[in-house]
């Protein structure tokens, strides 16, 4: 049947994800049993979700809009698409990760490759490769319509959730669509501490719609508008006024009936955002400024998937051209304002093709190669943020091109209770605009000026990785390790002759290459499941990160840890969650950031699912934080505390 | 798949075909306001009056200049406002026959004499000036450019006057201390500061900042020195100096710009340097002068008020 196969195409290149520790998915809308998701069920922030993965941390500098990172890596070093559309943020200060610019509604699954393993469609993912996988209808035999609401609200900030979708589906046509609205006030960190400029306010509606042209053939297509407004950040100086995006895309869809090819996908797509800044409730500001951002990108892919003999292959050719600007006036009292470029309107076009085979060895045996060749040409259209730049580069180029490639090779196999893993990889990445042509990009973490570099090198590594998985009946016991090994790490430098813009700035740092670095990371996880029901899971990650002369890197996470006790009965869950990490001995002092304490909390929740007749009604209520701790992440950015004791109830119906 | 590879394709096509080049304008026959151009060898050709009559749409005209010579040229002078202010200001001559209107090219300026009245104390002073007047450039041939740098705005205490001398194909006539009005530059703009090395007074005047943008400029000035008696106009000093330029964005915690170059005498008598701005808005450009044995003479020290003030 074709709509099962067009259904289940998605769903069979997760099934390969997720056999393999290297890749991880969190699943926002859930079918059935299986699958990871946040307590907090379909109403969590995407951040929330993201949080469920390996491998994936987030830095918070409000809150909303996190930034993950992936093997503390963060944006520079990974890639994150929407279905495989590439879309950019907006903000020089990364306020807006684009998993800010998608709301939960939105979704059906976020997939991660860790490492250099990434989708077809990633480029420039040395850490590793989230995409979101868009939820669609699909078609169905008979026609079919549904509708579901979910509203949610929490003591902590007093944040209300709300959010309806319906769905009609039938052999030849369908739509989905829906709307989603969040509000916070500022939270108050453990001890009743009000935490200002924390409030945000979100609303996001979406459409998907696909028609079937022929028994064979589809077309799809999805327009997501997500707008964000009042968004606090008490990390940073400033908030955000509005951060607004429109993300469109128009595939076509092949399917083949012989037995080599299985499927052609080629999409169009085009997004755009816009980011505006605000420091007009600041008290104390110095000088005001407007730091207004654009990005907008459109591009393509052709993903043809088939499978001949042992090989399940893909091959992907896609392309895309993003632009990038950002400026920055400041009004002094009475004088004249100032303005500068802060990117200037960068043009990056970037042709990739990506091949990718999973052999089956044996009856227990895997390989799994992937491998991508990416040119990128890139524009200063900006005529005076080329200038200014020239004036630290002189003689610098108003065009630059890079070839970045990434090769992977995952071997695994099974030997009785056992289960290998080991991956070996090389891949490159281009500098990103902020790193390359950025101008006077002030950073709270370590209170410096940074500016880009246009002669920077690629960045490479080399990624090893190993996984061990041991099963014994209700006994579960994991060890997963990775390492990278960097040739010309990109990181800020100080630059001493530079005099720093921003008011109270400690001085200039340029974006540089350090000859080599290395970030490894470790793990070992357990899980028992005692009796039926019943299921406990531990986990403990270390991670390490050095420069090239063994000074430890900043924002990598500390021995950080994690125990849940779950239990289900019937239709009601019930869990309780430990987590944490330890002092934050190694961190990157050099590089201006400082230590972190340790901190443990607890977690609750429960869920109770009802079904009355067609109606399914999930309710689920918990308490975040427990005993109301005072503490901070080490990747909150500037340590601001974290929520104290939160409480949440909310309600999903389907109907 | 066909659509799909059409897909791909007009993306490419699209993404490759950023711009398209401008169309070419039909070239029409040249015909400029006012002006009958004949075969006459004193007067510009047709494509160099019209060099000149663009030129001159971007000044404007001070109409209290103009002025006949023999009876049959007239001269006219513009500023880039047709107002003077403070500091450095350029002044373009240009002579044109009466009956054609058509630009003259053999025009030099012979005189250039502002004179200042401070009522107050009853006395007279003049200006820093140049030398001698320059074509502007060699696409507009008939215009010559003189600059004079006023010391002070016109107000209660003082007013101006300016008279000059031109020669026009060989005749000669000008005007006499016609009043003129110089006004203030706006707050955040001081172009003229002066200092003294031994009994000497000397000014610095910084040439037409306002032309400058983000980025690497050009900076140019010139050092004039007080003449006696001082109703002469200052002429340009003969000392050969160097200065040392740190231009600082006060309203920015004094944040600097790498890389300037300092200001060096150049052939033509003008200092020439570099300045980098980062960024629009008010910057402080402190000077430290240098003798031509390398010793600081003026300016340098943490409180000197020895600094151009600059706006853009």
């Amino acid at each position: 049947m074709l709509e099962t196969v067009l259904l289940s195409f998605i769903f069979l290149s997760d099934t390969i994800a997720t056999s393999s520790q290297n890749l991880d998915e969190v699943v926002v809308v859930s079918h059935g049993q299986g699958g990871k998701r946040s307590a907090k069920g379909q109403v969590a922030t995407i951040d929330e979700h993201l949080q469920e993965l390996n491998h994936v941390e987030l830095v918070r500098r409000g809150s909303y809009a996190w930034e993950p990172t992936v093997n503390n890596m963060q944006t520079e070093r990974l890639s994150t698409t929407i279905d495989g559309m590439k879309i950019f943020y907006a903000c020089t200060d990364k306020m807006d990760p684009v998993t800010s610019y998608v709301e939960s509604s939105n979704l059906q699954s976020i997939t991660l490759n860790s490492g250099l393993n990434g989708n077809p469609q990633a480029t420039g993912n040395i850490g590793g490769a989230l995409d979101l996988r868009l939820r669609k209808a699909g078609f169905s035999n008979s026609s079919l319509n549904g509708f579901g609401a979910n509203i949610g609200y929490e003591s902590n900030g007093s944040v209300q959730v709300y959010g309806a979708d319906a769905y009609h589906s039938s052999q030849r046509f369908y739509a989905n669509g829906g709307a989603f609205y969040r509000h916070a006030d500022n939270y108050k960190a453990g001890g009743s501490n009000e935490v200002d400029f924390s409030q945000f306010q979100k609303v996001n509606a979406f459409v998907n719609g696909g028609y079937r042209v022929a028994d064979n053939d589809a077309i799809e297509t999805t327009f997501i508008f997500d707008r964000a407004t009042d968004v606090g950040y008490p990390a940073l100086n400033m908030d955000v006024a509005k951060a607004e995006a429109f993300i469109t895309s128009l595939s076509y869809k092949h399917l083949f009936q012989n037995r080599q090819l299985e499927s052609w996908e080629t999409k169009v797509y085009y997004n755009h955002i816009t980011h505006v800044m605000d420091d007009t409730k600041r008290p104390d500001v110095a000088i005001h400024m407007d730091m207004p951002g654009k990005s907008w990108t459109t591009g393509a892919y052709s993903l043809l998937s088939g499978s001949i003999g042992r090989h399940g292959a893909q091959l992907n050719i896609d392309g895309y051209y993003n632009r990038l600007f950002a400026d920055m006036t400041m009004y002094p009292g009475g004088a004249a304002p100032m303005y500068m470029v802060t990117w200037p309107d960068v043009g990056t076009l970037n042709m990739g093709a990506a091949l990718a085979d999973n052999i089956r060895l044996g009856s227990e045996s895997f390989l799994r190669l992937t491998g991508k060749l990416s040119w990128q040409h890139q524009r200063l259209n900006s005529e005076e943020g080329y200038k200014a730049l020239s004036v630290f580069f002189p003689g610098m180029k108003q065009e630059y091109h890079q070839i970045t490639g990434r090769i992977a090779a995952n071997y695994q196999f099974s030997v009785l209770n056992s289960q290998f893993s080991f991956g070996a990889g090389w891949g490159s990445r281009a500098p990103t605009v902020t790193e390359a042509y950025g101008y006077y990009l002030n950073n709270t973490f370590d209170q410096y000026d940074y500016i880009g570099n246009p002669r920077l090198k690629n960045e490479s590594a080399i990624e090893l990785s190993g996984n061990y998985l041991l099963s014994i009946h209700n006994f579960q016991f994991g060890i997963d390790a990775n390492a990278f090994i960097f040739s010309n790490y990109i990181i800020g430098q100080f630059e001493n002759r530079l005099s720093a813009m921003t008011v109270g700035a400690e001085g200039v740092k340029v974006y540089g290459n350090i000859d080599h670095a290395t970030i490894a990371n470790a793990s070992l996880s357990a899980e028992w499941k005692p009796v039926k029901g019943l299921r406990w899971s531990a986990k403990g990650t270390y991670s390490i990160g050095r420069d090239d002369e063994g000074d430890p890197l900043p924002l990598i996470a500390p021995l950080t840890y994690q125990s849940r006790l779950a239990y289900t009965t019937g239709n009601l869950g019930l869990q309780a969650e430990v987590k944490g990490h330890t002092r934050q001995t190694k961190y990157g002092k050099k590089y201006g950031e400082t230590e972190t304490a340790a901190w443990t909390i607890l977690n609750l929740s429960a869920n109770y699912q009802l079904s009355i007749s067609s109606y399914q009604v999930t309710f689920r209520a918990g308490v975040e934080n427990l005993f109301d701790k005072y503490y901070a992440t080490y990747a909150d950015w500037c340590n601001i505390p974290q929520k104290g004791r939160n409480i949440y109830v909310n309600f999903s119906f389907v109907l | 798949m066909k659509i799909a590879k059409g897909f791909l394709l007009i993306f490419v096509a699209a993404a490759l075909t950023a711009c398209n080049s401008n169309d070419d304008g039909v070239q029409a026959g040249i015909e400029i306001p006012g002006i009958t151009i004949t075969d006459d060898a004193d007067c510009c050709s047709a494509e160099e009056a019209l060099n000149t009559y663009n030129f001159l749409q971007t000044v404007q005209l001070v109409p209290e200049l103009t002025t006949v010579v023999d009876g049959k040229y007239n001269v006219y002078v513009y500023t880039k406002t047709g107002t003077f202010h403070t500091g450095y200001n350029e002044l373009y001559f240009v002579s044109t026959k009466k009956e054609t209107g058509n630009y003259i090219k053999d025009l030099t300026v012979t005189s250039n004499t502002p004179l200042m009245y401070m009522s107050k104390m009853n006395k007279y002073h003049s200006t820093p000036v140049s030398d001698k007047s320059r074509i502007v450039n060699y696409d507009y041939l008939a215009v010559k450019r003189v600059w004079v740098s006023f010391l002070m705005n016109s107000s209660e205490n003082g007013s101006w006057t300016y008279s000059y001398e031109v020669d026009v194909l060989g005749k000669s006539g000008g005007v006499e201390k016609k009043d003129i009005v110089v006004n203030a530059l706006p707050d955040g703009q001081v172009w003229l500061k002066s200092f003294k090395v031994g009994d000497d007074n000397f000014f610095l005047s910084l040439v037409n900042p306002t032309d400058w943008k983000t980025g690497t400029n050009d900076i140019r000035a010139y050092i004039s020195k007080k003449s006696d008696p001082i109703t002469t106009p200052y002429a340009l000093a003969s000392e050969t100096f160097t200065v040392d330029i740190d231009p600082r964005m006060p309203d920015m915690g004094n944040h600097t710009s790498p890389n300037n170059t300092p200001l060096v005498k150049q052939e033509d008598g003008s200092y020439l340097g570099t300045i980098n701005l980062t960024m629009t808005g008010l910057w402080r450009i402190h000077l430290k002068v240098k003798d031509a044995e390398g010793n600081v003479v003026a300016g340098g020290e943490d409180e000197s008020t020895l600094y151009w003030d600059v706006t853009i």
